[in-house]
């Protein structure tokens, strides 16, 4: 299986976000990982891209994406005042499409930073 | 009162002689912190690194940071604010009774050397952590710390920065504040932003369950919050996007697998210090990403009747 | 496709004064005839003007952005953008969210936008916020007077490299020009000190002086032929008495090109806050004689602001004034940023002073295709209140009922009682779109000729000058109506200009090796991906110097 090395890579696992990881990546796993500290070479090799997990779960079942992020959606649009949280360790990218969401469901948006 | 003067982690590497790191653990916390961006870095006016620098810990024990640190000042547990109120006095050369001073587990002379360095370094930065932010006092401490540093630049040139501990509420913060002004906790209900920590915040949102669904995602709620707060999310239909199933998986109505931030989704992290990163993803995921399922719930949502301010069709009816 | 008829159309560029006729638009442009079918505004009674050009403001980047977060008092207080099917909600006010400011700017007829001050470690950032500002065609300027990489090749006398870098850093940052903010004086704030004069050292620096680095980089900028010329935020902003170091500094430009920002903060005299005093006069007497100049005049109007600059020591100097909130983010070996809330009173004196010199400015500054309407927002008032400042351009009297309310000792101390002159609507399409388009070297804006974007303000024809620009009838963005009678109808995103000036490859392994040193991130993350800033599109660097 061939190596896949990535340079300046970078590591969200802590608020230090350093971005000077060389990462090797081989099939569907992260092998090596170089220059990152204790804590994110772990969590750099704690994720791999196996399917291990279902694509979604409706009432704790497997069920289909389409169906999941209909029923998602269903729920959040029939709130009268929907709660979107998190945000904090996904992409500013994804954090923008919450904002959107929020809106258009007119929901309370909040981090961590509320804590 | 108030504001918060910073800097960009490169201004501590390149000019910091006192550092100060006040309730965090950066040794276990943030492995990296110590290296890369304050004390052990040779920096373009510290050329002798370590040597050049002197680095004061403040905390209520003592952590694996101890051993890093030239200074040791173990405050009692709920003292930050007296303690920084004593220090806020001395620093403007204002009269401060001893005893005060002995409560926070503290002697007047190690305040004093405290204040002296301070006022005789060229480059002062203090670095706190939710040792101080969150614990008694909260916001008042990160308020009293922040004005701390704002008025030591009648002396000298001083920052303070916060220890954000999660890889990207940075970002959060950031694409709050452009979208809708506020920072986190911000209630788009009535169709614009309104913001008051305490009313609009998760913890008090869940704890008095006050809301009817939840949208999760980049955050595990349902193994850190209060008790109450985790009947709400399993009392109402609980959305989750992670790239596992987690705890709040489990108490959720529904849960999406998405691709791991950074590892498989591609896009940009923000640094404590609020400089936006790149992320390079090694792994090509099976997942989609958090964006992508975020983007096709608004998809199914616009394909409803559209919902504006004062018009929003009660739940029954929409069944 | 439309046709617009029956209006009054100003176009400056093309000596056009108020003359009727048709405005004819095919795929985002202005064409000469389209044909019958196509749809017709009946613009009779009505103005035509080409969109505005807001040559500086602050509207996108870290620093607004820290502001947004510093001041939830006025978030409150400010205009609410509610959700509709069409249009994302938001926030008005000093620091309007980004959806809003698109709305508001665009709302008021305005249709491109200059962010005057980013550095290139935030420039993703702002590229970000630039992104979700709908509508508006959009430019940065990149902070380079305080660029320590720069420094210090100044202070070894390599000026070549000096500007392979800054080329390098304009491309890498993805932006349009160079601003130069307080030159050598934010570097020294490093150290928690500001350079005052032009001849003295730099704090940490045996040669450079803030006058080496204003001359070299006009010059930069002049030999790199970018669109635009260097972009100055100059010493001693704000401070009575500036006037000398803002004609030193002019004098240090000739030669070259520049345009002067908020010029109303640099032209005080006096030498504390108690003997403050206008002097515009001086100012615009040898900025009249000097063509190779521009400006804007950063004008004040009365109430709420918040000071928003890269000018760091200035903003310690004003938190220690007022005794309000102060925000503060040094940029690693680049910039700084300081923000400080504030409010102008018309009781007080130095207030009252400002508020007359960015009038003065406007009034006294002879040529129109040299001076830009600007607030230098949100520093010396919000851009959404620009008609409040041409209806005092276009009305001595309702200008000089404004002048009797200040305090009467203020008068002795300004000159704006004694000077009558009015704007013209002409001369307001100058102030407001075609200078300003003309000085950003943006060919395709200000002007209403064929070839050149369909960008168009309409107005009801109307005396109150306020009234007549704060409410346009229509305002066509792109050839799309995006707007009428104050209702959003179309929020279409606009482009964002770049340029590539050229350089030396070989500057880039030097670069990585300071990097190394100086920086806290990896040297290829560092540049803005191209795909990141959207709607891009690339600006010649075709600059010529006239004989």
């Amino acid at each position: 299986m061939s190596l896949t090395i990535i340079k300046n890579a970078t590591c969200t696992f802590c608020g230090c976000v350093c971005d000077d990881i060389e990462v090797h990546a081989e099939g569907n796993k992260i092998v090596e990982t170089k220059a990152a500290c204790s804590l994110g070479k772990s969590w750099f090799m704690n994720h791999n891209a196996e399917k291990i997990y279902p694509e979604a779960l409706i009432d704790g079942k497997e069920a289909s994406i389409e169906d999941a992020i209909e029923a998602a959606a269903d729920y959040l649009y029939k709130a009268h005042m929907p709660l979107v949280y998190g945000l904090s360790n996904v992409t500013c990218e994804a954090q923008r499409e919450a904002v959107s969401l929020a809106e258009k469901i007119g929901a309370v948006i909040d981090s961590h930073t509320s804590l | 009162m108030g504001g918060k003067v910073s800097c960009t982690l490169g201004e501590v590497k390149n000019r910091a002689d006192l550092i100060i790191y006040w309730g965090g653990n950066p040794a276990e916390c943030h492995p990296r912190h110590f290296t890369k961006y304050t004390i052990m870095q040779k920096g373009k006016f510290i050329p002798e690194g370590r040597k050049g620098r002197t680095m004061v810990l403040v905390d209520i024990r003592e952590t694996m940071s101890v051993k890093a640190a030239d200074i040791f000042l173990q405050v009692r547990p709920s003292k930050d604010f007296e303690m920084l109120s004593a220090i806020r006095a001395m620093v403007k050369g204002q009269p401060v009774d001893p005893v005060l001073v002995e409560e926070t587990g503290l002697k007047m002379e190690q305040l004093q050397d405290l204040v002296d360095r301070m006022k005789r370094c060229k480059f002062g930065v203090i670095f706190f952590g939710m040792g101080l932010s969150m614990t008694r006092g909260k916001h008042m401490n990160s308020a009293q710390i922040l004005t701390l540093a704002a008025e030591m630049n009648a002396f000298t040139k001083f920052v303070a920065m916060p220890m954000r501990g999660h890889g990207n509420v940075a970002g959060a913060d950031m694409v709050l504040r452009w979208t809708t002004g506020y920072p986190f906790g911000v209630n788009l209900c009535r169709g614009f932003p309104r913001f008051n920590p305490g009313e609009f915040s998760t913890v008090d949102l869940l704890v008095r369950g006050d809301i009817d669904a939840c949208l999760v995602l980049g955050a595990d709620p349902g193994a850190t919050m209060p008790q109450p707060g985790i009947d709400t999310l399993r009392r109402v239909p609980t959305i989750v996007l992670d790239p596992k199933v987690t705890y709040t998986s489990q108490i959720s109505r529904v849960h999406i697998t998405t691709s791991p931030t950074g590892i498989s989704s591609p896009g940009t992290a923000y640094r404590m210090d609020e400089v936006p990163l790149p992320l390079r993803p090694a792994l090509k995921s099976p997942y989609p990403s958090d964006e992508e399922v975020v983007k096709r719930i608004i998809q199914a949502v616009l394909r409803k009747p559209a919902w504006l301010p004062g018009s929003k069709v009660a739940a029954s009816d929409v069944a | 496709m439309l046709r617009i008829t029956g209006g009054k159309v100003y176009d400056p560029a093309h000596g056009v004064n108020g003359v009727v006729k048709d405005i004819c638009i095919l795929d985002g442009k202005i064409v000469a005839d389209v044909p019958a079918g196509a749809r017709i505004i009946n613009a009779s009674s009505m103005f035509i003007f080409p969109g505005g050009v807001d040559i500086h403001t602050h509207v996108a980047g870290a620093a607004l952005n820290f502001a947004r977060a510093l001041t939830p008092e006025n978030q409150r207080a400010a205009a609410k953008f509610l959700h509709t099917a069409d249009t994302r909600l938001g926030i008005g006010g000093a620091t309007p969210t980004t959806f809003a400011t698109g709305y508001l700017y665009a709302g008021m007829g305005y249709t491109t936008v200059v962010e005057a001050a980013v550095p290139v470690l935030s420039a993703k950032h702002t590229h970000e916020e630039l992104r979700d500002t709908p509508i508006v065609d959009k430019a940065c300027c990149l902070l380079m007077a305080n660029n320590e990489l720069v420094m210090d090749l100044l202070e070894k006398g390599e000026y070549e490299r000096a500007k392979d870098v800054t080329a390098w850093m304009i491309s890498a940052a993805k932006v349009y020009g160079v601003k130069a903010v307080n030159p050598g004086g934010v570097a020294a704030w490093k150290w928690g000190k500001n350079a005052n004069h032009m001849h003295e050292a730099v704090s940490g620096y045996n040669k450079v002086t803030p006058g080496t680095i204003v001359s070299n980089l006009a010059r930069i900028c002049d030999e790199l032929k970018l669109p635009h010329p260097m972009h100055l935020h100059c010493n001693n902003l704000g401070i009575p008495g500036n006037v000398s170091t803002t004609l030193e500094t002019m004098k240090m430009l000739e030669g070259n090109r520049a345009h002067m920002a908020h010029l109303q903060f640099h032209s005080y005299g006096g030498d504390d806050w108690h003997n403050m005093r206008s002097e515009s006069v001086h100012i615009a007497d040898y900025f009249n004689a000097h063509p190779n100049l521009t400006c804007d005049a950063g004008a004040v109007l009365f109430g709420n602001a918040v000071t928003i600059t890269a000018d760091g020591p200035w903003q310690h100097l004003l938190y220690q004034l007022t005794g309000r909130k102060w925000g503060n983010l040094d940029v690693e070996n680049e910039t700084g940023c300081g923000i400080v809330p504030y409010t102008y009173k018309g009781s007080n004196l130095v207030n009252a002073v400002q508020w007359a010199v960015g009038l003065e400015l406007l009034l006294l500054i002879d040529d129109p295709w040299r001076i830009f309407l600007t607030t230098d927002h949100p520093n010396g008032a919000c851009f959404w209140r620009y008609p409040e400042i041409i209806h005092m351009l276009m009305n001595a009297d309702f200008r000089m009922e404004q002048v009797r309310k200040l305090p009467e000792a203020a008068l002795s101390r300004i000159f704006l009682d004694e000077i009558d002159r009015e704007y013209s609507l002409y001369e307001v399409a100058i102030l407001t779109s075609a200078g300003p388009a003309r000085a950003l070297g943006m060919k395709q804006k200000g002007h209403l000729g064929i070839g050149a974007d369909a960008d168009i303000a309409i107005y009801n024809e109307k005396a109150d000058g306020e009234l007549l620009f704060r409410y346009p009838r229509y305002v066509i963005k792109g050839g799309e109506l995006a707007v009428e009678e104050g209702d959003i109808k179309s929020t279409r995103d606009g482009h964002e200009f770049v340029v590539q000036p050229h350089y030396n490859p070989d500057i880039e392994g030097y670069l990585r090796e300071k990097f190394e040193e100086q920086y806290t991130m990896s040297f290829d993350n560092y540049p803005v991906d191209a795909e990141r800033v959207h709607g891009m599109q690339m600006a010649d660097c075709s600059y010529q110097k006239t004989p």
